[in-house]
């Protein structure tokens, strides 16, 4: 197991690699340079020529790319052009707050979504099951601004139960303030992946209950319960990880648009502010950020399944 | 007799929902005692498995479900569900077909075999792993206290079974019913699993309800026979009765159509036709369209015939019955014509393909940097030839590597060592384009018909393409070769428009077959060609085979794990194990004299279709299972299974040399007749 994790780390290199490169060329490929945000509208060559040698703008794209990923081994991102804080200490101020709303969300997600699949699969095509299939294509289809548009408006102008605007307060600090903080958020996005769960797990279940050894179980008088809830339901669980993982992997790339409907201070919302800002240190380093947490997830995806299923083993 | 422990009266099941409703079991009554052995033969749609999946209520709910099934004194079809749950596992246990999907992949075999018990509160939880292990020691599972912990998976197919046998039987049920327990299983295993099978229903003395396709495992185990046709029982009786004395037309021709190790059939006679659609059953009797003795007469087109008795315990739903008799004596010489006669002469002049130590060894890579640690020795020094014309069958059980040996010399696995000549050119070394060309001669054809046909193409297309991909469409005559590929196989024209799903499985078999034939090849791989089909349509297929070979002169490798319809096809037959041949000969020799332990216990474990045969036949039951070709055992690959090993077999590889006075080479330090070497070693104690 060990000598697995190993070799997939070491297979993330090239995968880092590149990705970084094209990051790289991917800002050199948009029109525009930071320079003019750096120095201010009003800056003579004189001022722009200093700022370029000071950034290394007039070095060649190759040395330039290679002193930035040099550093950026050595976890150095650079500095922010705009705050001029270290890129790493941006990034790493928002991570928490990041995570908090993308586990909520996904638990608020598989909580709407399991037995809304599990009932629908006990039924198919029975007006139960069509009628929660209609729920999940609403809840895929209602763009989530929206959505949370509709939330805020409900419990914060209406009710005045839970703050507009989010911060992020930790749920280690205080739980109170982390669920009335985080809560309208994270049920905005739990909505949208519990349509997607949903029918997932519902096709998976689908073909599982058509399983041979669901028929054993029945033949051994097992009750319909434990049929399902036990033998079914552990089997259809399998491949419905790697769909949880992808999302989960998702919400922490950044919900830009569900942070900046509730203002929540998350890596989406830290992403949207440099581009703005064309401040490429930044992009750059959130972009690595995210592609890192993507690579990472699924590969403790693929360590789970170890667990999970006894047929899998990497050893 | 005692009173039955399940009684089935006027049970009628028709499938609702989707159009038409579709009568699958049409009125069947039967009794099955307590230790007794109840066969159940039908093909495909003759509404067997139904009948069983009725009595244990696991009918979908699409299921409407008429007449009575009495289970002791519970009347099943009204009670309710839970008592119906109670009754399954703790009156009634249940075997099915495919012990690799059967069992549920991510729990224990030990919690699955007890589950039932703990569900039912025969037994404790606390227990329940203490009483698994009792019961796979029971069914002969090796390391019981081991073994009890591990997944589905670890097992092998055999054992699997067995632990399936050990689930079933778990709460001593008074009925036991098992579909298809060894359709799945190689012929060794199979033998194993069914004497497993027999000594737990001796211990419990529960009832058993066997449902098979296989006329020679009913012969083997079975009291009594059930023959089902259409949805319902055509006849029945003791199972001497049934092979001896059969009084239903399709008995008849089910026993007619099956090729058997114990005798050789110039040609089998098979049932015309296709196996009823419940939902298009013919009128009246139902099998009148396909039967020989009543076709013609109006009552057989608009009377069903009632099951009727024909013996004292014989009943048969024939309005004809009587002339059954005459039909199987005609059909039947009681005196079948012995092996050696008809073996034909070798064919002579150079052979058409001749493989010399053929060798396909797939790495196993391990480890950080995926280093080679191992190969899987999949073929392992193969050698035979096939001449112009002839047949050569290549049998073996699964993982022997018969398969990658056809696939190799197609090319379509590159063999890692050895040589192939096919027409005196070496094929091994060719480039692509050049195999591609050489390829031209030399066709194969797949297992399952279902799935090696393109679904999008029409079977016209289908059947064009190979002439397309050489350019040699226009050249070949174009639509007029179709039309004549199709009319040799026996299909009409008028099908060439159509899709392969509109066709029964014989038939789609048949248009691989034109594909195949498309660019006049000379030699024919067949990869287990007829295993996915009926009894009756595979007889069909193999009459087929044999006019082609004889019409085109085409040369066949036949590769199967049937025994009787090798021997029914080939001239000459090589035994594959474990990556190698260990004994090949003329069929004749090979089937009647065979020297090498491996063949001697395969044919041994061959269930016979004839009833009689179960006292006087000797049986050899060979333990354990095939080896992992990663992991050969030492010396003779074979030793660790074999009844006559010695110190010598463990050590040293036995050469593949011919034996002395027959027209047999084998691969064995201890080679020699069974009988001969039996008395030996007799004589030596």
């Amino acid at each position: 197991m060990t000598g697995y994790i190993i070799r997939r780390i070491l297979q993330l290199l090239p995968v880092l690699l590149i990705a970084s490169a094209g990051i790289w060329a991917m800002i050199y490929a948009v029109p525009g340079t930071p320079i003019g945000a750096i120095v201010g509208e009003n800056a003579t060559p004189e001022q722009i020529q200093a700022a370029i040698q000071r950034v290394g703008l007039d070095q060649p794209v190759l040395v330039q790319f290679w002193a930035w990923l040099k550093s950026a081994v050595l976890g150095d991102l650079g500095r922010s052009i705009h705050s001029r804080d270290p890129v790493l200490d941006l990034i790493m101020l928002r991570v928490p707050a990041t995570l908090q709303l993308g586990l909520s969300a996904t638990l608020v997600g598989l909580i709407l979504g399991i037995p809304v699949a599990v009932i629908s699969a006990l039924y198919p095509g029975s007006w139960i099951d069509r009628s929660l299939s209609g729920w999940s294509a609403l809840a895929l289809g209602v763009p989530t601004f929206w959505l949370g548009i509709l939330l805020i408006l409900l419990f914060a102008v209406q009710l005045r139960w839970l703050p507009s605007a989010s911060t992020y307060v930790s749920v280690f600090d205080s739980p109170l303030g982390a669920l009335r903080n985080t809560f309208l958020p994270a049920l905005t996005l739990g909505v949208y992946v519990s349509g997607i769960f949903a029918r997932f797990l519902r096709a998976s279940l689908l073909s599982e209950l058509k399983a041979d050894y669901v028929r054993t179980a029945r033949s051994k008088g097992l009750k319909e319960r434990d049929v399902v809830g036990r033998h079914v339901l552990r089997n259809a669980l399998l491949p419905f990880v790697t769909v949880v993982g992808l999302m989960m992997a998702a919400f922490i790339g950044g919900t830009v648009v569900t942070e900046a409907v509730f203002t929540y201070p998350g890596i989406g919302r830290l992403l949207i502010q440099a581009i703005n800002q064309r401040d490429y240190p930044l992009i750059q380093g959130v972009i690595l950020f995210v592609l890192v947490a993507h690579v990472l997830i699924n590969l403790m995806v693929d360590v789970l399944y170890a667990y999970i299923d006894p047929r899998i083993d990497y050893s | 007799m005692s009173e039955p422990v399940l009684s089935v009266r006027g049970l009628e099941v028709t499938f609702i929902g989707g159009g038409r409703p579709v009568p699958a079991v049409r009125g069947v009554d039967f009794d099955v005692y307590p230790n007794e052995v109840l066969g159940i033969v039908g093909e495909s749609g003759s509404g067997k498995s139904v009948t069983s999946l009725a009595i244990t209520g696991l009918l979908p709910d699409t299921a409407r479900v008429k007449g009575s099934i009495r289970l002791g004194d519970v009347e099943m079809t009204e009670a309710d569900r839970e008592i119906l749950r109670q009754m399954r596992g703790q009156d009634v246990g249940m075997i099915f077909q495919d012990p690799a999907t059967t069992l549920n992949p991510v729990f224990t075999v030990g919690r699955q075999v007890t589950e039932g018990q703990v569900a039912h509160g025969q037994i404790q939880a606390l227990r329940a792993r203490e009483r698994s292990i009792e019961l796979l020691r029971e069914v002969d599972i090796p390391d019981p206290d081991g073994r009890v912990l591990q997944y589905p998976h670890q097992f092998s197919g055999g054992m699997r079974q067995r632990a399936v046998i050990a689930m079933a039987m778990a709460g001593r049920p008074r009925l036991i019913i098992a579909d298809e327990p060894t359709t799945a299983l190689d012929v060794t295993v199979q033998a194993q699993v069914l004497s497993v099978l027999a000594k737990r229903q001796a211990d419990t003395g529960a009832a058993v309800i066997l449902i098979t396709h296989d006329l020679g495992v009913v012969a083997e185990v079975a009291h009594r026979v059930a023959v089902m046709y259409g949805g319902r029982i055509v006849e029945t009786g003791p199972v001497a009765e049934i092979f001896k004395r059969p009084r239903h037309p399709y008995t008849v021709g089910l026993l007619q159509s099956l090729p058997r190790i114990d005798s050789v059939d110039e040609r089998l006679v098979p049932i015309p036709g296709q196996p009823p659609n419940p939902a298009l059953l013919p009128t009246g009797c139902t099998f009148h369209p396909r039967c020989p003795i009543g076709c013609d007469r109006a009552i057989c087109r608009s009377e069903e015939p009632p099951l009727r008795a024909v013996g004292e315990v014989h009943h048969s739903a024939c309005h004809y019955a009587e002339e059954v008799a005459r039909l199987f004596a005609d059909a039947m010489p009681s005196d079948r014509i012995p092996a050696s006669v008809v073996a034909r002469a070798a064919a002579a002049g150079p052979p058409l393909l001749a493989v010399d130590g053929l060798k396909v060894h797939f790495p196993i890579k391990a480890g950080i940097l995926r280093r080679r640690v191992g190969w899987v020795r999949a073929v392992d020094g193969v050698s035979l030839t096939v001449g112009p014309g002839e047949t050569v069958g290549l049998v073996g059980e699964s993982g022997c590597g018969k398969t990658t040996t056809g696939r190799a010399i197609m090319g379509l696995i590159k063999a890692t060592g050895g040589s192939i000549r096919f027409d005196g050119q070496e094929v091994t070394r060719l480039s692509p384009g050049e195999l591609r060309k050489a390829r031209r001669h030399m066709q194969y054809i797949f297992q399952d018909p279902y799935s090696s046909l393109n679904p999008i193409k029409t079977v016209g297309d289908i059947v064009a393409e190979p002439l397309h991909i050489h350019g040699l469409y226009e050249e070949m005559g174009g639509g007029a070769r179709i039309t004549e590929l199709f009319e040799l196989v026996g299909l009409p024209r008028t099908v060439l428009g159509r899709y392969p799903r509109e066709f029964s499985g014989g038939q789609k078999q048949r248009i691989g077959i034109a594909r195949a034939l498309a660019l006049q090849p000379r030699l024919l791989i067949l990869d287990e060609p007829v295993a996915a089909l009926d009894v009756s349509i595979q007889a069909q297929i193999i009459n087929l085979l044999q006019d082609l070979q004889k019409e085109l002169g085409l040369a066949y490798l036949f590769i199967a794990h049937d025994l009787s319809v090798v021997r029914h096809i080939s001239d000459r037959v090589a035994v594959m194990y474990l990556g190698r041949i260990v004994e090949e000969s003329e069929k004749a020799t090979l089937y009647e004299t065979p020297v090498h332990p491996y063949t001697q216990s395969l044919l041994s474990a061959v269930p016979v279709p004839d009833p009689d045969a179960r006292q006087t036949r000797r049986r050899i039951v060979l333990e354990g299972d095939i080896p992992n070709p990663a992991k050969p055992p030492s010396g003779c690959y074979f030793h660790p299974r074999c009844f006559r090993a010695t110190e010598r077999c463990r050590v040293e590889e036995p050469a593949f040399e011919p034996y002395p006075g027959l027209p047999t080479r084998s691969a064995c330090h201890h080679a020699g007749p069974l009988e001969a070497v039996g008395s030996r070693r007799g004589a030596s104690s």
